[in-house]
C-alpha cells in the first residue's frame, strides 16, 4: 500500500504550527524509472544511477537513487505539506543505506522549531525515509512562511 | 603500501585542502529555464505550482514562477561525454588536479554521496545564470567503512547569479572508496 498526501493548495498558517505537529506520511514506491529518471532530471550521469551492470561491478546490490534526487524528494515531502508560501532555507541530509529499485521508502516528519524573525516564521522540521533496510535518509529542512498567512 | 608512502599519500591530499575542487568555476550550460524545470517537475511529481503554474506563482510571496530549490546544484552541472562514462568511473569528462582523481588514481574508484547541506538565499527565476565555484574543506583519514576502505572527501561550493550575487551554497560529502566485489590488494 502506498499512501500519496494531499498537496496542499495553501499554506498552512504559521501560527497554527506547533512544535511536535507531525507531517502526513508519504510512502514513495522506488523503482528503476524514479531513480533514472531523477538523476537524469538532476543532470547526474553517474552510471551507478542508470547502469545496473556498473553498479554491480561497484559493490552496489543494484542502482541506486542519487542524493540530488533525494533531496528533491525531501524538499517535495516538505513543500507538499507546507506550500506555496514555503520558502525553503536549508536541505541537510545524511544518507545511510541506499534507495534500491523495489523497495518503499516512507517519509516521516516532525516540526522541531517554530520561531518568528520579522514578518517570517521559521520552522524546522526534523526528517527520515526510511526503506525496508533502514533508513536512506535523516536530516532536517528549514523554511519560512509568512507570519500574516498569504502574502500576496 | 609503506609506511612512507602512505606520508607522501596523505601530504598528496592535504595540498588540496582549501583549494577548488577541480579547476576553474563552474559555468551553467543553460540559464535557469522552464524546459528543464518541468523535466524535474514531471521526474519527481513534484506538484507545488509555483514551479510551473504562472498564474498561482504571482499570486505567491515569489510573485512568479521559480525554480525548485533542490535542483540548485542541477544548473552547473558539467555537460557529460557519454560515450566512456563508465570507463572513466563517471566522471563527466577528464578530471583536472583533484583530490578525487588521486583517490581514483590509487584505486578509490567508487562514490556514494553522503551529506548534503544546501543553503538559499534566494529562489532562483528563469533567467538567472549560475557559476559555482567549489573548494576542498576536508578530507578523513582513511577509513574502515561498512562499503570498503575509503576516505571522506567534503567541498563547499558557492553559486553565484550574473551579477555575482550568491544565491545559495552547499556543503557536499563523499565516501571515496574500493569497492568490496574488487578487494584492494595491500
Amino acid at each position: 500500500m502506498t499512501a500519496d498526501p494531499p498537496v496542499s493548495p495553501v499554506s498552512p498558517a504559521w501560527h497554527a504550527i506547533r512544535v511536535g505537529d507531525r507531517l502526513p506520511v508519504f510512502e514513495l514506491p522506488v523503482t528503476a524509472s524514479v531513480i533514472v529518471a531523477g538523476a537524469i532530471a538532476s543532470r547526474d550521469f553517474m552510471p551507478v544511477h542508470h547502469d545496473h551492470a556498473y553498479a554491480i561491478a561497484q559493490g552496489a546490490p543494484d542502482i541506486f537513487m542519487n542524493i540530488l534526487t533525494t533531496s528533491g524528494y525531501v524538499s517535495r515531502y516538505v513543500t507538499d505539506w507546507a506550500g506555496p508560501e514555503a520558502m525553503l532555507k536549508k536541505i541537510s541530509i545524511r544518507l545511510g543505506v541506499p534507495a534500491l529499485p523495489g523497495t518503499t521508502m516512507r517519509f516521516t516528519a516532525s516540526v522541531v522549531r517554530s520561531e518568528r524573525t520579522g514578518g517570517e516564521g521559521v520552522v524546522e522540521v526534523e526528517l527520515r525515509g526510511t526503506t525496508d533496510i533502514g533508513d536512506h535518509v535523516t536530516g532536517t529542512v528549514v523554511l519560512d512562511l509568512p507570519v500574516d498567512g498569504h502574502s500576496g | 603500501m609503506t609506511d612512507e608512502e602512505d606520508v607522501g599519500f596523505r601530504a598528496r591530499l592535504d595540498a588540496f585542502i582549501g583549494l577548488p575542487l577541480s579547476g576553474a568555476p563552474a559555468v551553467a550550460p543553460d540559464p535557469v529555464n522552464i524546459p528543464m524545470i518541468r523535466h524535474w517537475v514531471d521526474a519527481l511529481d513534484d506538484r507545488n505550482p509555483v514551479y510551473l503554474d504562472a498564474e498561482v506563482a504571482a499570486t505567491t510571496r515569489f510573485g512568479g514562477v521559480v525554480a525548485p530549490p533542490a535542483m540548485l546544484q542541477t544548473w552547473t552541472m558539467s555537460r557529460p561525454a557519454i560515450q566512456g562514462l563508465a570507463e572513466r568511473g563517471g566522471a563527466p569528462g577528464e578530471l583536472g588536479p583533484s583530490p578525487l582523481k588521486v583517490l581514483d588514481d590509487a584505486g578509490f574508484t567508487a562514490t556514494r554521496a553522503t551529506n548534503s547541506e544546501l543553503e538559499f538565499e534566494r529562489y532562483l527565476r528563469p533567467g538567472d545564470r549560475l557559476q559555482s565555484s567549489a573548494f576542498v574543506e576536508s578530507i578523513s583519514e582513511e577509513k574502515e567503512t561498512a562499503l570498503g576502505i575509503g576516505y571522506f572527501v567534503t567541498w563547499v561550493t558557492t553559486y553565484a547569479d550574473e551579477h555575482g550575487g550568491v544565491v545559495g551554497r552547499q556543503r557536499f560529502r563523499v565516501l571515496k572508496f574500493k569497492p568490496a566485489a574488487r578487494p584492494a590488494q595491500r
